[in-house]
């Protein structure tokens, strides 16, 4: 069985066509993109707001010098993050850089009674400088839990305002991600719903020649499940793709700013992850290939067994189907296990990973912290952040999955959309009414395939209103003539006219509507029985019911249940075959075209039903310019001209009784096919 | 809901090592993962305090390394173990299914679409593969962290604890509540995914009568209309089920605002140290993934339990027609007879004649003659044929072949006996060649020859790209309806069964080529029993006897002659016929 690619290496060409689609979305995606950037801002300001508040509020402790013209100087110089309180006999500050112990706790005097109190009460501990108090970090130790409440108020209350703006993020952040959320499935639905309308007024226009030699199976896939890969990166890829990437770039963005080098040997981490993913992808790439297959193999199995079990049982086929099904299920379980083994190993790894990132920036950090180099608040964020900054990593190598299946799905379907074979449909011409209904052929020649004519140079002239029979062996070009009158194929050389104009240069709608053939293999849409008559027209129950008893089908619809309400299911299958063929008769008497092509069907229906249809086919041809195919004697018997072909060429023509007496093909094809049925 | 699980007590059984290892290392994963907050904790505290050696913060970070090792290993293993036993599991449901089926009759398949039976093999298969995989996972990862997790925090810091973890159990509310919108919505999308594909589907079948009626536009807007909905159906998923992970992680990021808020003002009372703060805020984060698996457990164990019943719907199928317990050894000789059979579909309400399918059959058909069969369409007359091989039962007592009830029978060997082309062709996607040896997979090349040009399919052979390996497509899609017929005239042929029954089986076959199969057929059956149903009277000439079947009773018995001479349905058909000609 010949496997379609499933997935497909990243192609930049068929990213660009994908990526075009969304340009009627321009709007849409600009505001999401912008959403995305807040919520992803919001999400990383998280973890510094939590770092701000240990080291400024929670765990802060001052250094202090003696307030001198260099000392002002070197505390001009650091950081304008920390905290500087310039006092006149002391400078204090939070910066641990300068190596000065920290050992002092000072925040500012506040009218609480409680706290003069408290200042009153430990004097000796308590210095007092302008408006601010000092207090030793050993004596601070030493209070009791609600004294040290009523000092370091102030960091209370800094920590629940902070808490404020920690929620405020989360609540911006949910917006923002809802709208980004729900702007890009928007925009990925719309642009799936558009290439999905693309495809299908594309195909639907292609010509019968390509529509012909494509299984219906590859197109209807086409249109359906291959797009639905692109859904996938639309949804699941596209959005987080630049989710992850604004994440991670995020992630190194704020470590950098928080502190240069434990984000520096953050960075040398990512190397060895990058390479186990790449790996990754190549296996997991290969296991997901053969899942797919064996789980098609499975499906395609059971399916067909399903449908055909009545043979299998029939012919005792169970034992032997049950073995070579087990053994395909087998082989499903084992590309299940292996795509399995792939993931077990690369999502552990990956944790793996984190742990070892974040106990080496906890090893280095603490090394930093004890030079005094970086504070604790900035290591805890760190961990936050590492965490961050793996898990989108760790996504991406199932997301480059779905990416490739998407790039497979893109190829297909843009080589559906490039490869256009249709009727041209140039003509401006249209009919005079009342149309006549001549036809005429002239030195007409034709080929499904280069080199194998099917018709040669053939001309024949039908009048208006004439009723005319083509008769011939198998592969004479019979049916072809349908094709080319109405334009399913275009003749290669040679003219067709109707009413005297070419019908190239015909509008193709107005010759179709004028010039219906009426085909041997049934087939009826889906839906009431009223729908299916008027097929798109807008006709009054009236017209309807005119159709139906012209084509013998009133007295079968009327008894149903529903009558024309009645719907018809999968393929008609609730009425018998021939119900159905005059079904399709009263389909096209309803559309009511001036010339009609019959190409009689040869199956069988029991004989009654045979001549209601006889019947409708009278009335069908009634007033009518008709061209038969003909299989039934009768038929040709009251043809007002026959034809009969050989080898694309026209060789006899005349009435039934002047072909007989010619004694030619005529003669012989009669006595074949007609006679043995006369002989009983 | 559990009652439901008992068919898969044995599956289970048989993988309880797996279990019992993927259960081991999945605690394995949580108590390490319970772990390296403490051990982050001491590193904090210690290096909170002042001047502490670099040497105990080397050590534990390389503890905590050497366990995340181990908890990477383990969470291999879990998968392993765990998901390694719900995949053999699907396999082993998945054989039993198709086993099962084998053995159900063809009125079961007749009232059971294709399609829904694919769905369970699929979809309701994957649903039990969670559930037994997946479900069980998140089932003692959640039970088991959730009670660690709240213990732990619990007994240490009571007051914190029971402040930050009052958002969380909405997580698992949500997860509950929105599982069954979600699976509705699901089931939406899906549906509207069928609609589409079906819509596709049929344009394309019936482009023929679309381009010839110029209708393109109006079915363009009936797709345009499908597709909308489909778009529609996907949004109103998208709605919830793209807000719900956003919305898990802002209750779960309120429940770090409120820890975050309480706990550093007990950090700056000095009630707790640095490193509790931070173990806290691992330990809550871990919180938030067990609650929502505990909402998911719930749903994927709901599903499962819908999908598993199912399943077994169709395991509970008792084989209708099965053989008896003692069969009779006696030879499937080629003698058919008949006895005042009625037949009705429903089976136990032999009273009302109305709705029997056939009454009071009576009919031999002595072996080495050919019998056909004429009748209108719903005549019964297919109905009558399919009780032979017992495609369907029919009642005890009635139907004999030589003298033995063919009830009395091993099935197999009944059906082996019989031969059977039916109305609509079924052909299996393999070549040509192993189409025709489907029930003898061991003949040989020139027996099969010689069938297939018995049936004249012989020579098409030239026309196919790969002549006999050619391969026929699903169903046969590639041939037309003629070469599917004569291949499974052929099929039916080289098995050589002592009854051979053609069901109208030259129906897309013309008149001249059925001439030329029905002589070669007539002489290689010699002496052996055939049954001829059709619908015209040319091929029932060449019969030996004919009944016509109508409304389900014979009316008319007797010889081409005898019946062309009488009054009767048989005549009336000729005549129509012979004007016809």
């Amino acid at each position: 069985m010949k496997q379609e690619e499933i997935i497909k290496n990243y192609d930049p060409v068929i990213m660009k066509r994908l990526l075009g689609f969304t340009k009627p979305y321009k709007f849409h995606v600009i505001i999401a993109v912008t959403a995305l950037f807040f919520a992803t801002a919001a999400e990383l300001m998280m973890p510094v707001i939590m770092q701000k508040t240990i080291d400024e509020n929670i765990l802060v402790t001052y250094s202090r010098v003696k307030n001198t013209e260099t000392s002002r100087e070197i505390l001009g110089k650091i950081d304008r993050n920390k905290i500087v309180i310039e006092l006149p006999e002391y400078v204090y500050f939070t910066d641990k850089s300068l190596k000065i112990p920290s050992e002092y706790y000072i925040t500012k005097r506040t009218d609480n009674t409680e706290l003069i109190k408290l200042i009153q009460d430990n004097k000796s501990k308590i210095e007092l400088s302008g408006e601010y108090i000092i207090i030793g970090l050993e004596d601070l130790n030493n209070l009791s839990i609600r004294e040290r409440r009523i000092i370091r108020e102030s960091d209370i209350n800094a920590v629940k305002s902070r808490g404020l703006i920690y929620l405020g993020l989360l609540i911006g952040g949910l917006i923002f991600t809802f709208l980004q959320v729900y702007l890009m499935a928007y925009t990925g639905q719309k642009v799936m719903e558009d290439i999905r309308l693309k495809l299908y007024n594309h195909t639907v226009r292609q010509s019968l020649n390509f529509l012909g030699k494509t299984p219906i199976g590859s197109l209807v896939t086409k249109i359906t499940n291959d797009v639905e890969t692109i859904n996938d990166f639309f949804t699941s890829v596209a959005t987080s793709v630049l989710k992850d990437f604004s994440l991670v770039a995020g992630v190194l963005i704020t470590l950098f700013y928080l502190d240069t080098r434990l984000a520096l040997i953050t960075v040398l981490s990512i190397p060895p992850v990058f390479i186990a993913t790449y790996f990754f992808r190549i296996v997991a790439r290969n296991a997901y290939r053969s899942v797919r297959q064996a789980v098609s193999s499975v499906n395609t199995f059971l399916s067909e067994h399903i449908s055909g079990m009545d043979i299998v049982q029939m012919f005792g086929r169970e034992e032997a189907n049950r073995k070579e099904f087990n053994k395909k299920n087998k082989t499903l379980l084992k590309a299940n296990l292996s795509e399995m083994y792939v993931f077990a190993t690369f999502k552990p790894l990956m944790n793996l990973f984190t742990a070892v990132s974040i106990s080496v920036i906890i090893y280095f950090g603490a090394g930093n912290l004890l030079k005094h180099a970086l504070s604790l608040g900035i290591l805890i964020a760190f961990i936050d952040l590492i965490q961050k900054f793996y898990r989108p990593i760790m996504d991406f190598a199932e997301k480059f999955t779905i990416l490739q299946s998407a790039m497979a799905g893109g190829e297909r379907i843009f080589s559906l959309m490039d490869d256009v074979d249709r009727i041209e449909d140039k003509g401006t011409e249209t009919l005079q009414t009342p149309v006549k209904g001549k036809i005429e052929f002239r030195d007409v020649l034709f080929a499904y395939k280069e080199n194998e004519p099917v018709l040669n140079n053939l001309s024949f002239t039908v009048e208006p209103g004439e009723k005319v029979a083509i008769v011939g062996y198998t592969g004479a070009g019979k049916t072809t003539i349908a094709n080319l009158i109405t334009r399913l194929w275009d003749v290669n050389s040679g003219t067709i006219l109707l009413d005297g104009i070419d019908i190239k240069k015909l509008e193709l709608k107005n010759l179709r509507e004028t010039v219906i053939p009426v085909q041997q293999d049934i087939f009826l849409f889906s839906g009431t029985i009223e729908e299916s008559i008027k097929t798109g027209l807008n006709l009054t129950q009236e017209k309807i019911k005119e159709a139906a008893l012209l084509a013998q089908s009133d007295h079968f619809i009327a008894k149903m249940d529903k009558g024309y309400q009645t719907i018809l299911n999968e393929r008609g299958s609730n009425l018998s075959t021939g119900q159905r063929q005059l079904l399709t008769f009263a389909r096209v008497i309803a559309q009511n075209p001036q010339v009609i092509i019959l190409d009689e069907a040869t199956g069988n229906v029991d004989t009654e039903t045979e001549k209601l249809i006889q019947k409708a086919i009278e009335e069908l041809m009634k007033d009518r310019t008709s061209l038969v195919i003909a299989h039934r004697l009768s038929t040709i018997r009251n043809a007002d001209k026959i034809l009969v072909l050989a080898k694309g060429h026209l060789e006899e023509v005349g009435t039934h009784e002047e072909l007989l007496d010619i004694k030619g093909i005529y003669y012989n094809l009669y006595k074949l096919q007609y006679e043995s049925q006369g002989n009983i | 809901m559990l009652k439901e699980f008992k068919t898969l007590i044995p599956m289970v059984k048989k993988y309880k090592y797996y279990y019992l290892m993927g259960l081991l290392s999945l605690i394995l994963v949580d108590a390490g993962e319970l772990y390296i907050p403490r051990l982050m904790k001491r590193v904090i505290d210690y290096i909170s305090t002042k001047g502490f050696s670099l040497r105990f913060v080397g050590e534990t970070v390389i503890i905590i390394m050497t366990i995340a090792l181990g908890v990477a290993i383990a969470r291999f293993g879990w998968r392993f173990f765990i998901v390694g036993a719900a995949r053999r599991i699907e396999r082993d449901l998945r054989s039993k299914l198709f086993s099962h089926l084998l053995t159900l009759s063809s009125s079961f398949f007749g009232r059971t679409k294709t399609g829904d039976l694919m769905a369970r093999a699929t979809n309701d298969m994957r649903a039990v593969r969670m559930a037994t995989g997946i479900a069980v996972v998140a089932f003692i990862d959640a039970t088991f962290l959730t009670v660690a997790i709240l213990f732990i925090i619990f007994s240490e810091y009571p007051k914190l604890a029971a402040i930050s973890v009052i958002p969380l159990p909405v997580i698992t509310i949500l997860v509950l509540s929105a599982g069954k919108f979600i699976r509705r919505y699901f089931k939406a999308v899906q549906e509207g995914f069928s609609r589409l594909t079906e819509n596709v589907q049929e344009t394309l079948s019936g482009i023929r009568v679309i381009k010839s009626f110029a209708r393109e536009d109006y079915f363009q807007k009936k797709f345009f209309k499908t597709n909308e909905e489909y778009k529609n159906s996907n949004m109103r998923l998208v709605r919830l089920w793209g807000f719900f992970f956003p919305l898990i992680n802002f209750i779960s990021g309120i429940s770090i605002m409120l820890l975050f808020t309480f706990g550093g003002i007990a950090v700056i009372e000095q009630s707790i140290t640095p490193g509790d703060f931070v173990a806290l805020i691992s330990y809550l984060t871990m919180l938030t993934w067990p609650l929502m698996g505990m909402g998911f457990t719930v749903n994927i164990l709901q599903r499962g339990s819908a999908s598993l019943s199912r399943i077994n719907e169709i395991l509970n199928q008792e084989a209708e027609i099965k053989s008896t317990e003692f069969p009779k050894e006696n030879n499937i000789t080629g003698d058919i007879t008949i006895k005042n059979m009625d037949f009705s579909y429903s089976g136990s309400d032999k009273g009302a004649g109305e709705d029997k399918t056939l009454e009071s059959i009576d009919l031999i058909i002595p072996k080495g003659t050919t019998l056909g069969i004429l009748g209108r369409t719903g005549s019964g007359k297919s109905t009558f044929i399919r009780l032979l091989p017992r495609l369907i039962d029919p009642p005890s007592g009635t139907v004999f072949i030589g003298n033995t009830d063919i009830r009395e029978f091993k099935l197999s060997e009944l059906r082996s006996s019989i031969g059977f082309v039916p109305q609509d062709t079924f052909l299996f996607s393999s070549t040509i060649k192993e189409n025709i040896k489907f029930g003898k997979p061991d003949a040989e090349d020139s027996k099969i020859m010689e069938m297939a040009d018995l049936s004249t399919i012989s020579k098409d052979l030239n026309d196919f790209p790969g002549g006999w390996e050619t391969e026929v497509g699903e169903r046969g899609i590639t041939l037309s309806g003629g070469q599917k017929q004569r291949i499974a005239i052929s099929r039916a042929m080289i098995m050589d069964p002592s009854i051979l029954i053609l069901d109208d089986a030259f129906s897309s076959v013309d008149t001249a080529t059925e001439e030329k199969i029905l002589k070669g057929f007539l002489k290689v059956r010699k002496g052996k029993t055939n049954i001829l149903v059709s619908h015209r009277v040319s091929t029932l000439f060449h019969t030996d006897n004919i009944i016509v079947i109508d409304k389900g009773r014979i009316i008319q018995k007797g010889t081409h002659k005898e019946l062309y001479k009488t009054e009767g349905f048989y005549r009336e058909i000729a005549i129509l016929q012979e004007a016809e000609a």
